[in-house]
């Protein structure tokens, strides 16, 4: 079980309020993910969860069972830190059997809990070597099989993959993904990558400045963006947010439209506007276009190659089913 | 190749230098341990000028070992490092956990806690012998007059009289004596020592990763375990070194011993080194190079014994 509740909680440092008073119930099994830019204050809630810092007020429930005040180690949750936090003088035996060693568990059932997580993890031939002789990859398996032998009721994640390499963060990303779909134990998942918020999660929490700005599963955020601000953090390239007249034909303040939900045409269309910077990516083409009103430059979507040149005159048409509407106060309108 | 011999070159002045400074005093300790040689000598004047004519083979080796102090002044020797080591290693992982915490008054007790070290070991040695170990004048003095006294005074009360009355009047310790001599100079190096092994553990905490500390909170370590199984590991290098360089230093201790007792009951191999040098240099050489091989054995020993114990 691991349904994790906050109640009101508040965290300041001194006279700087990071978090003010939030709410969020975390279901049991659910693959929560904090997402938000840097100094949003998702890695100090994480630690609050965890116990790592004091909620300066409010609840924070495990399983309807108020932990405010319990020591770290009593809530039943194992977190794996962004740089791994391994003991460097331990071999990765030592390092995964210490939680155990620590719980004073026997040494049978702590031998088949490091062969069983070695297992899972592809560890199996990395057992008695030091922490500095194994990859960044292999260190954050390590890290996860320390968490993993002392079952917890929730994991916690503080960016475990901002360390490794754009290739290996891809694979880790699966192996976290299917590791949840094998345990159904409840995860929290901090990042500051919109990418791994999308693809892992159940629940994404996008947070700003300690508030949260929006909760839901990625594809309503994707779909339905509560504010201007959710709109633009999810996706990528970022939705085009469009002031000014063109907004006010749609009788909004701002309204956004996805690369993606934008057609291109150099005969017609609906705005006119000239070809900057074209990345080829092969499957994609992302080309952004100058000269469109309230919107410098406006990113579009095309699928495969797409022969424009910078300077080229050209013509967007938006998808008008996704055109997002948002108010003054940057909040959507239905 | 040629292309090496220029940085070679350039690199020679420095080599050559170095090895002059360690090969020089070492061969003549090593010829002057094989010959006769003695300042002054009334009978055989030709024994006071170093001469390969005056040799003896092994003849000061044999006299040295044979000499009544040589083998006391080795345990001695052994005695005061491995004490001073134990104590200063000890003393300054507890005072460096202490007060790696931040509060109050931090900045001023660590510029304290450093300042014994800038002391003079021959003012060191008169300080404490002096004003704080002497069984008169000294605190130590003082202390046990003073806890005479009140247990004297606390003898004729009622109801708890009795029980002082049992107590016995305390002597201070005379740490001139022969036996205890050895005990001051332990006390008076460890005060002097501490700070510079709480210095660099100091640092060294400083540079010790929260996360994993954070993670063995998570992971249900208590303090103790914390300390046992993250820090003292992580300290152990730094350790190394203070037991290295203290080794070094320590096994070469005089001043403090001169002061203390002039050497009565309490001489190393120094001392004794210079003791043999009043006269007979030849002796004083070949004590020097059994110091030589005494300091090297001790090091090699430290240095693996804490190694293995601290890496695992």
């Amino acid at each position: 079980m691991g349904r994790i509740v906050l109640e009101n909680v508040t965290k300041s440092f001194g006279s700087t309020e990071v978090i003010p008073p939030l709410n969020l119930t975390i279901e049991d099994g659910e693959f929560a993910v904090f997402v938000g830019p840097s100094g949003c204050g998702k890695s100090t809630l994480l630690r609050v969860i965890a116990g790592l810092e004091d909620a300066t007020s409010g609840k924070v429930l495990i399983d309807d069972e108020d932990v405010t005040e319990i020591s770290p180690s009593k809530r039943g949750l194992a977190m794996v830190f962004q740089t791994y936090a391994l003991y460097p003088h331990m071999s990765v035996r030592k390092n995964i059997a210490f939680p155990m060693r620590m719980a004073g568990m026997s040494e049978e059932e702590q031998e088949k809990r490091i062969t069983a997580a070695a297992n899972s993890l592809n560890l199996t031939d990395y057992l008695d070597r030091k922490p500095g002789q194994l990859s960044g990859g292999q260190r954050q398996r390590v890290a996860i099989g320390r968490a993993i032998v002392r079952d917890p009721s929730a994991f916690l994640f503080d960016e475990p993959l901002s360390n490794l390499d754009a290739a290996l963060r891809v694979g880790m990303r699966l192996e976290i993904t299917e590791m949840h779909e094998r345990m159904k134990t409840t995860m929290i998942y901090v990042t500051h990558d919109q990418v791994e918020a999308m693809t892992m999660a159940n629940k994404i929490v996008v947070l700003q400045a300690g508030v949260i700005e929006q909760v839901g599963s990625p594809l309503e955020l994707y779909h339905r963006p509560r504010n201007k601000f959710v709109a633009g953090f999810i996706g990528s390239p970022k939705m085009n947010l469009i002031e000014g007249a063109l907004a006010e034909e749609h009788a909004a303040h701002t309204i956004g439209i996805r690369p993606e939900h934008l057609s291109v045409s150099d005969k017609e269309g609906l705005w006119q506007g000239t070809v900057g910077v074209a990345e080829h990516l092969g499957s994609d083409t992302f080309i952004h276009i100058h000269g469109i009103e309230g919107c410098d430059p406006m990113t579009m979507r095309a699928a495969g190659d797409v022969s424009f040149k910078h300077g080229d005159r050209v013509y967007l048409t938006p998808d008008a089913t996704q055109i997002h509407k948002f108010d003054a106060q940057g909040l959507r309108i239905e | 190749m040629s292309n090496r011999k220029l940085p070679r070159m350039l690199q020679s002045p420095a080599v050559i230098l170095l090895l002059i400074w360690m090969l020089v005093p070492l061969s003549m300790t090593l010829y002057f341990s094989f010959i006769r040689y003695v300042l002054n000598n009334l009978r055989r004047p030709e024994w006071t000028t170093p001469s390969i004519s005056n040799w003896r083979g092994l003849g000061n080796y044999e006299f040295v070992l044979k000499s009544k102090d040589f083998l006391f002044a080795i345990q001695n020797s052994l005695l005061i490092v491995c004490s001073i080591l134990f104590l200063t290693v000890v003393l300054g992982v507890l005072i460096a956990v202490l007060i790696n915490k931040s509060f109050p008054g931090q900045g001023i007790v660590r510029v304290l806690l450093i300042s014994p070290f800038f002391v003079m070991p021959a003012v060191n040695a008169v300080l404490w012998i002096n004003m704080i170990l002497d069984p008169v004048l000294g605190l130590q003095g003082i202390a046990v007059a003073g806890i005479n006294e009140t247990v004297a005074g606390l003898r004729n009360t009622p109801l708890i009289g009795g029980f002082f009355s049992l107590w016995p009047e305390f002597n201070p310790i005379s740490f001139r004596a022969t036996q205890t001599s050895a005990y001051a100079v332990i006390m008076m190096v460890t005060w002097q020592w501490t700070p510079f092994a709480v210095l660099i553990f100091m640092t060294s905490l400083q540079s010790e990763d929260q996360q994993q500390k954070e993670a063995a909170i998570l992971d249900g370590a208590s303090a103790w375990s914390q300390f046992r199984f993250l820090t003292l590991p992580h300290l152990g290098r730094p350790i190394a070194i203070v037991v290295m360089i203290q080794a070094i230093f320590h096994l070469s201790l005089y001043a403090e011993i001169e002061i203390v007792s002039r050497g009565n009951g309490n001489k190393n191999l120094p001392y004794l080194i210079g003791e043999f040098a009043n006269n007979n240099i030849g002796a004083a050489s070949a004590t020097g190079i059994f110091a030589v091989i005494l300091a090297n054995i001790v090091a090699i020993f430290l240095l693996r014994m804490v190694g293995k114990t601290l890496m695992e």
